[in-house]
Formats: C-alpha cells, sequence, structure tokens
C-alpha cells in the first residue's frame, strides 16, 4: 500500500478523535463532510484496486457527493431550520471520550495484529485499525450523546466504519459492489428516516433532546 | 413467478394511498386474499421464481411465508373494523403501509440471496416504522425513534456480518453465489474462523430484530404504542421473519461443521430473553408492554429449541406457528380492550369478564395458550422442546428454561386475573362487536386444530426445514 493512503487513514482516525471532543454542531457536521470524503477515497489508494473498473470510479464519485455532500448539507439545512447549535453536557465529559477513543485504538490495534494473520493477501494493519476505531466510536457516539443529532451522526461514523471494513477485506471481482451498494442503501434510506423523525420531534418538543424521550420504560 | 407474492402487495400499497379509505379498505382484505393464494400455490410448488440467483423457495422460508400469509389476512378483517371505531387522520397511509411492510415480509421469507435478505430485514423497519408513528403522540414518537435507531445500528452490524461471510468465501476460494442454498454445499470450503465472526454479527443484527435479549429494548415500546392490527403484525410476522435470517446463518454454520459453536450462541441468547421476560413481566403496568414482553420469551423458546437440536427443533418450529397464531389473537383482543377502556393501563381496566364477555374469553383463552396449557399447541411444542433437551442431556439449561417459565406464568397471570375479574367502576367506551372478535376466535382455533391434526404437507415441509439442522422428531 502506498504511504498516501496511510496518510489517508491518518486523517480519518484524527476525525474521529475531533467528533468525540467537538460540542459544536456545525463542526460536527463540517467533520462528517470530511471524513465521509476521506473513506471514499480509501478504496483508490487501496493496491487490490489498482485497476479500477469505470464502474468502481463511477461509484467511487457517487460515495464522495452523498457522503461529503448531499448529507452534510442535508444536515446543515436541518440545523439551521431546528435552530439548535450546541450539544448539551453529554453523558460521558468530552475528555472522557477522548480518552476512551484513544483506548479504542489501542484495542483496536491489538485485534488487528490478531486477525491480520488469517486475512488473504498482503493487508496493512492501519486500514483495519481505522476500521475497527470508527465503528466503536460511532457507537460510543451513539449511546453517550443527548441530542437526537448528535446520534443520527454517530449513525453515521459508524456507518463509514463499516465501509472501511468491507473495503479492506473484500475482494472487488467477488462482491460486485455489494460493500458500496449496501452501505449507501443504509445510509440514504436511514438518514431519510431518521431526518423525519427527527423534525417531529422538534416539532413536538420544541428541541431534539432524547432526554425528553423518557416516557417509556419499565 | 415467485416474486409477485411481494409485487402485489407492493403494488396495491401505492394504488391504496390514493384511493379514498373505504375503498383502501377492501384492497387491504382483498389484497390479503391474493396473497394467501399465491402463497398457497408457491407452497405446493406450482410458482416458480423468475430470478432464481436471488429468490427461492425454502421449506424454513415458505413455512413463515404461509403463517405470516394466513396471520395478515385475518388481521386485515380485523383491521377493517378497527380502523372504522379509531379515528386515524392518515389512513390511507397506514393501508398502504401495512401492504409495503407485508411486501416486504414476503421478500425476507423468499429471499436466497444473503444481500437481499438483508435488503429485505432492513425494508421491514422502514415500512414499519410509519405505523408505530402514526398516532404522532410524544409516547408513538419516543417509540419509533428508539425502533428505528437501534434497528438501524441493529442491522447495520448484521450487513459488517455478510462482509465476513463473504471474507470467509475468499480465504477458502469459493467462488460460488452468494446465496444461502449455494453457499451450505460448499460450507466446508468455508473460512470457519471468519464464519463464526460472521455469524455473531449475523445473530446480534437479526437478533435485535427479532427482540432477542439485551437487544430488546425496543420491542416492549414499539410493540404497545403501535395501532394493535400492527402489534399483532410485528409480534406474529415480523419477527418470524428476523428469526428467519438468524436461522438462516444457523443451517450454514451447521453445514460448516460449526454447528455446536452457533448452538450454543442461541441458547444463551434464548435462555438470557426468558430470564429478561420474566423480571419485567412480573410488575408490568400495561397490558399491551406484557404481551410484547411474552413475545421476547417466546422468541427465546425458539432460538432456545433450534439450538438445542434434535426433537427440539421440531418443537421450537411448531412454537413459532403457535405463537404467532396464539399472540396475533391476543393482540387483536387488546386492540377491542384498548377501544373499551381507553387506557393501556392494566389498572385502569377490570371486570372484563362482565364488561366484554366476548372478548374477555378470547384473552382469557389466549393467554391459557401462551402459557403452554391444552388445547393449545404451545402445550406439545414446549414439551417437544423439553423432551429435546433432556434427550441431549442438558440439565441445567433446561431447568433455567423451566424456572423462567414458572416465573413468567406466575407474573402473568395475576395480571390477566385482574384484567379479567378485578373491580372496576367506570363506564365503557366502545362495546365489543362480532366483526373484531372473530379474528381472534378464528387465530385460536386455527391454533387448536393444528395441535391436534397437522396436515401432512405441513407435517413435510417442518421436517425437511429442521433436517438441514439434524433436527428430526427421532431426536
Amino acid at each position: 500500500m502506498m504511504p498516501s493512503s496511510e496518510a489517508l487513514l491518518a486523517l480519518i482516525l484524527l476525525s474521529v478523535l475531533l467528533s468525540l471532543t467537538s460540542h459544536r454542531l456545525l463542526t460536527l457536521i463540517h467533520i462528517m463532510a470530511f471524513q465521509g470524503i476521506m473513506v471514499s477515497l480509501v478504496p483508490l489508494f487501496h493496491e487490490k484496486h489498482h485497476t479500477l473498473a469505470i464502474g468502481s470510479i463511477l461509484l467511487l464519485q457517487v460515495m464522495i457527493l452523498i457522503k461529503g455532500f448531499l448529507i452534510p448539507g442535508f444536515m446543515l439545512a436541518a440545523v439551521k431550520k431546528i435552530k439548535m447549535r450546541r450539544e448539551v453536557v453529554p453523558l460521558i465529559s468530552y475528555h472522557a471520550s477522548l480518552f476512551i477513543g484513544l483506548i479504542f485504538i489501542v484495542v483496536s490495534a491489538f485485534i488487528a495484529d490478531r486477525i491480520q494473520g488469517t486475512l488473504p493477501g498482503k493487508q496493512t494493519v492501519l486500514i483495519i485499525i481505522t476500521a475497527i476505531t470508527t465503528l466503536a466510536s460511532g457507537l460510543f457516539l451513539l449511546m453517550s450523546r443527548h441530542k437526537a443529532f448528535t446520534q443520527v451522526i454517530g449513525y453515521l461514523i459508524m456507518e463509514n466504519g463499516i465501509y472501511l471494513f468491507g473495503t479492506a477485506l473484500a475482494k472487488q471481482t467477488h462482491t460486485q459492489y455489494i460493500v458500496e451498494f449496501g452501505v449507501l442503501l443504509d445510509l440514504l434510506v436511514g438518514i431519510m428516516v431518521m431526518g423525519i423523525i427527527l423534525t417531529n420531534i422538534n416539532d413536538t418538543f420544541d428541541d431534539v433532546d432524547t432526554a425528553y424521550l423518557g416516557e417509556l420504560k419499565d | 413467478m415467485l416474486e409477485f407474492i411481494c409485487l402485489i402487495p407492493l403494488f396495491t400499497g401505492i394504488i391504496a394511498m390514493f384511493l379514498p379509505v373505504s375503498i383502501g379498505r377492501v384492497i387491504l382484505v382483498v389484497t390479503a386474499l391474493l396473497h394467501l393464494q399465491l402463497t398457497v400455490m408457491a407452497w405446493i410448488g406450482k410458482v416458480k421464481p423468475g430470478l432464481p440467483y436471488y429468490f427461492s423457495t425454502s421449506p424454513d422460508g415458505l413455512l413463515v411465508l404461509l403463517v405470516t400469509s394466513f396471520i395478515f389476512l385475518v388481521i386485515s378483517i380485523y383491521a377493517v373494523s378497527y380502523l372504522s371505531e379509531t379515528e386515524m387522520t392518515s389512513e390511507p397511509i397506514y393501508i398502504g403501509c401495512t401492504l409495503f411492510f407485508l411486501a416486504s415480509m414476503s421478500m425476507v421469507a423468499l429471499a436466497d440471496h444473503l444481500i437481499v435478505l438483508w435488503i429485505a430485514i432492513e425494508a421491514t423497519t422502514l415500512m414499519s416504522a410509519p405505523l408505530i408513528f402514526l398516532h404522532r403522540s410524544k409516547s408513538a414518537l419516543e417509540a419509533t425513534w428508539k425502533y428505528v435507531m437501534i434497528c438501524s445500528v441493529g442491522i447495520a452490524l448484521a450487513l459488517l456480518g455478510c462482509f465476513f461471510v463473504v471474507l470467509s468465501m475468499e480465504i477458502g476460494h469459493v467462488t460460488e453465489a452468494i446465496t444461502y442454498s449455494a453457499l451450505s454445499k460448499v460450507a466446508t470450503q468455508l473460512n470457519p474462523t471468519w464464519l463464526k465472526a460472521g455469524f455473531i454479527f449475523l445473530v446480534i443484527g437479526y437478533g435485535t430484530k427479532m427482540g432477542l435479549a439485551p437487544m430488546h429494548t425496543w420491542l416492549p415500546d414499539a410493540h404497545s404504542e403501535a395501532p394493535s392490527p400492527t402489534s399483532a403484525l410485528l409480534s406474529g410476522a415480523l419477527l418470524n421473519c428476523a428469526f428467519l435470517g438468524v436461522y438462516r446463518s444457523h443451517q450454514l454454520l451447521f453445514k460448516a461443521g460449526l454447528g455446536d459453536f452457533s448452538s450454543n450462541i442461541l441458547i444463551g441468547f434464548g435462555l438470557l430473553s426468558m430470564l429478561v421476560a420474566a423480571v419485567f413481566i412480573f410488575n408490568q403496568s400495561g397490558y399491551k408492554r406484557m404481551l410484547a414482553y411474552s413475545s421476547i420469551e417466546n422468541m427465546g423458546i425458539i432460538a432456545f429449541g433450534v439450538g438445542i437440536g434434535g426433537l427440539a427443533t421440531y418443537g421450537a418450529m411448531l412454537h413459532l406457528i403457535h405463537h404467532s397464531l396464539i399472540k396475533s389473537s391476543l393482540f387483536l383482543s387488546s386492540g377491542n380492550i384498548l377501544l373499551g377502556y381507553g387506557s393501556k393501563l392494566i389498572a385502569n381496566t377490570g371486570n372484563m369478564a362482565r364488561l366484554f364477555p366476548k372478548t374477555c374469553t378470547a384473552f382469557f383463552a389466549g393467554f391459557a395458550g401462551i402459557s403452554g396449557f391444552p388445547p393449545f399447541g404451545i402445550f406439545v411444542s414446549e414439551l417437544l422442546i423439553i423432551l429435546g433437551a433432556f434427550q441431549k442431556g442438558r440439565t441445567i439449561s433446561i431447568s433455567i428454561f423451566i424456572l423462567a417459565l414458572v416465573l413468567i406464568f406466575a407474573g402473568a397471570s395475576r395480571l390477566v386475573m385482574k384484567m379479567c375479574f378485578g373491580k372496576y367502576k367506570q363506564g365503557v367506551l366502545v362495546d365489543e362487536n362480532m366483526a373484531r372478535v372473530l379474528p381472534s376466535y378464528a387465530l385460536l382455533l386455527a391454533s387448536l386444530i393444528l395441535c391436534v391434526w397437522l396436515p401432512d404437507s405441513l407435517y413435510q415441509t417442518i421436517l425437511s426445514a429442521i433436517a438441514t439442522i439434524g433436527g428430526s422428531t427421532n431426536g
């Protein structure tokens, strides 16, 4: 794998850590857009894809368009509409979140080291580390934040991690764009439904804090 | 064309969205009838798939399809009467989405391709979310948010599981199609480590949808907030479809010689679900939530039975059929209770035996059935699972299993007694009527008939469905 791809992965890791500490929603969305573009570019530098087919280049562009511009644009519009700027005090503080993010990196380095031997062909460990860290951080963000909006962003980051995993592991010849297709479908549809409910939460409660959603419990 | 089973509800759903409600209700019932007819034709092998790469008829899929189709027909008849009694602001959307929901569930039952199955299960979430959300109350909103959020995360993890299965193909140099039927023929060549990892993610993903603990938290909320016909569909049909995803993966692992690994995971999840249900059902305040926890328990029983294998697998398949029939019947009765008392809380109900004698009969009989009393089918299925587990020498798990069953019966019976025979002073809002009671009776009757007389074709289909994981009636 080329060094440029490792730089790309390092940038993704950085953006993940940044997303764990940022409390302004606009910053979070910008980070999301940046991360989306970086993640879509990874297959380009991946050694397996040296011979890129027309189809995969097209898909790559669609990925960048959706992850880098369409979804962030949609979210920006939503933020403007619901007049919300920042996350309230989260369940787990920002410093602690950052620390947990670092722990994720260490743990995923350990896991990646263990599973590398079973993988076919030459693999760099870094892409697996990045994938696991992104996945775990997304899940963590989803669980530790109050605002429904941040939870959606957590879901998006998690989806990025899954996409990275898919590109790292699967050969294009065999999967026939299953990875790209699956992730795109998941994203588009998920965001659509979540967006609709999000605006409804906002209309009903004048806020998108899920702390209001606490009536149903045992 | 087999695909018509999915396409017909899809088209009629679109049509129903643009037509007045009175025609929409007719379309709902007519589609249900057509669907059942097509299902029966698929059952006797008259329809062939147009895209055999993506769709096929497997015995387990057919079983789930038939149950879904039958229940849908009964529920659609109930829904017509229920809808005329409640004021629903967007009824065309409700009817349309219910039909889309049927289409996506049929797709799950017929899918053979790994990714098509995944897409179909994702589609069931999306099609049913508007159904839960329809009342637009704060609690309905909360339930929908939890449902969409938790299930989306689960489904995303299942996608990762699919990637892992594909990876295990690559490492094993398997070039077959990514379908369950093709893979199970070459299962031994798949890389076992990644296949196991894939199975764990698939079980967590589809298990979220199926309501296995600890991923069950959306289920009581969604089932209690949805309109009653939808609750009945969610519990009686959707959970089976999610189970099918788990079952197919288990089949694959069994063929690959990793049956012990996947069985133990299923047994663990199954017992945990039953225990969680037992704890939460004990002091439950809402009757629909009580039924929802009972669904978690029964999904746990099915997972447990499949995990045990042998005779218990046969029991689990019977349990799947009878749970669907009886639980939908109970949810339909709960719709009448909700209309009658105007509250979902057990504390605001009572004296059903006097006020709603017909509903009370259906509800009480349904409760007896779900608790495992004869003459209903769950008696047989639970007995077979227990016998199967004893044959395999699983003494510790079976004692936990029986303990959970007893706890759940003790917890729920207190609540049901209060509802049926407790004191109630105020008047009732809506009286029961035959159109809303007969569907409950029909479902219970179906369970009763299937308990004493199992048609031979059904019996053979169950046998061939469980033969793939080494199950048989001989233990």
